[in-house]
């Protein structure tokens, strides 16, 4: 089945970036949000996402509450979840690990580590 | 008799208390003097300080407008970069199928394959362009976190002007800079190319999907 991404960062750039490394590695099927809020109406409204890409720090809702409320919904609670961020430190990793992300990329990352932690979660799920 | 001897010494005593206490105020007067001159010269000290905080505080929303300046800037300069890798790598792409077409026309070339291996190359170098561009979305929380530092501490700042205010030690004009009120960064935020947080992530995401197998395990064991 074909991978439909929900790509989140409020950085234009970020999202630009990561979208340009999901083509570089043959996924064109992207739709992007700006804040948790705005990711969660998206996936309330399109059923063919299949994969969530998100930052961490974001105004409104973050990351990490974007993870709670995915995972606390029964509707898409199991969607796979890639968190993608500048937090590096290990509280922060297994505060996320602990909110059930999938898998954890630290910024600066490569097209290649995208690939590696996409292919690791569509393989274990 | 007995009773006026001691009234006498009473008197007597209370004359010597006096006598101390004069002694003492004597002694005390310099140093009363000295804490008089010391408040007579704190006081245009005090007048420096709130002209210094005065002016530190009017200089705050400039530093925070810059800072956001920086940050705007840096966002467009990297918008209009990714702008040309994309063109960049639609050029490359449409070489590279062109250098293929040839290939196919005209057979296994060794210039033709010289250059496609060239394009591929370029086509890496362009890609990897995205790599370094990640460091404005960094620099750009760095940036927020210094502007919460400058918002803290125009808060403070602006807290004594207002100390200095009730006083009445000088006229304080009020100023505001608004910073947004959503503010989310990462104040840790790095730019490294060490890996060495990725390594971390990655042996964090190991051991919890290795814990996660050994109970699905003990789970079909339990089952069974």
């Amino acid at each position: 089945m074909a991978l439909k991404f929900l790509v989140v960062d409020d950085s234009v750039t970020m999202r630009r970036i990561v979208a340009n490394s999901l083509k570089t590695i043959g996924h064109d099927l992207y739709v992007e949000a700006g804040d948790g809020r705005e990711a969660l109406t998206k996936l309330i409204s399109d059923d063919s996402i299949n994969f969530v890409i998100t930052d961490w720090n974001m105004p409104e809702v973050s990351g990490l509450e974007l993870v709670k409320a995915i995972r606390s919904n029964e509707k898409f609670g199991s969607i796979p979840i890639l968190m993608v961020t500048t937090r590096g430190l290990k509280e922060d990793i297994i505060e996320a690990l602990a909110a059930k992300v999938n898998n954890y990329v630290v910024k600066p990352f490569t097209p290649q580590i995208l690939k590696e932690k996409i292919e690791q979660i569509v393989s274990s799920s | 008799m007995m009773q006026s001897n001691t009234s006498f010494e009473n008197i007597f005593k209370k004359l010597g208390d006096l006598k101390d206490f004069f002694v003492y105020g004597q002694k005390l007067i310099p140093i009363l003097h000295k804490i008089l001159n010391f408040m007579h010269d704190t006081v245009p000290l005090l007048e420096n300080v709130n002209h210094s905080i005065q002016d530190s505080t009017s200089k705050i929303p400039k530093a925070a407008r810059q800072i956001n300046n920086i940050t705007n800037a840096t966002e467009v300069a990297t918008t209009e970069i990714l702008d040309i890798v994309d063109e960049l790598a639609l050029d490359i792409a449409d070489m590279q199928n062109k250098a293929e077409s040839l290939r196919k026309k005209y057979g296994n070339d060794k210039d033709l394959n010289t250059l496609l291996a060239t394009i591929e190359k370029i086509k890496d170098g362009v890609i990897n362009i995205s790599i370094p561009l990640q460091v404005q979305d960094i620099t750009s929380q760095q940036l927020f976190a210094v502007n919460h530092m400058i918002q803290s501490i125009q808060e403070r700042l602006g807290a004594l002007l207002v100390e200095f205010k009730d006083k009445d030690i000088q006229d304080v004009p009020d100023i505001k800079f608004d910073f947004p009120d959503e503010l989310s960064f990462n104040a840790n935020a790095r730019y490294e190319k060490t890996n060495k947080s990725q390594s971390l992530a990655d042996s964090l995401v190991n051991e919890k999907l290795k814990k996660a197998t050994q109970s699905e395990i003990d789970k079909l064991f339990a089952k069974s």
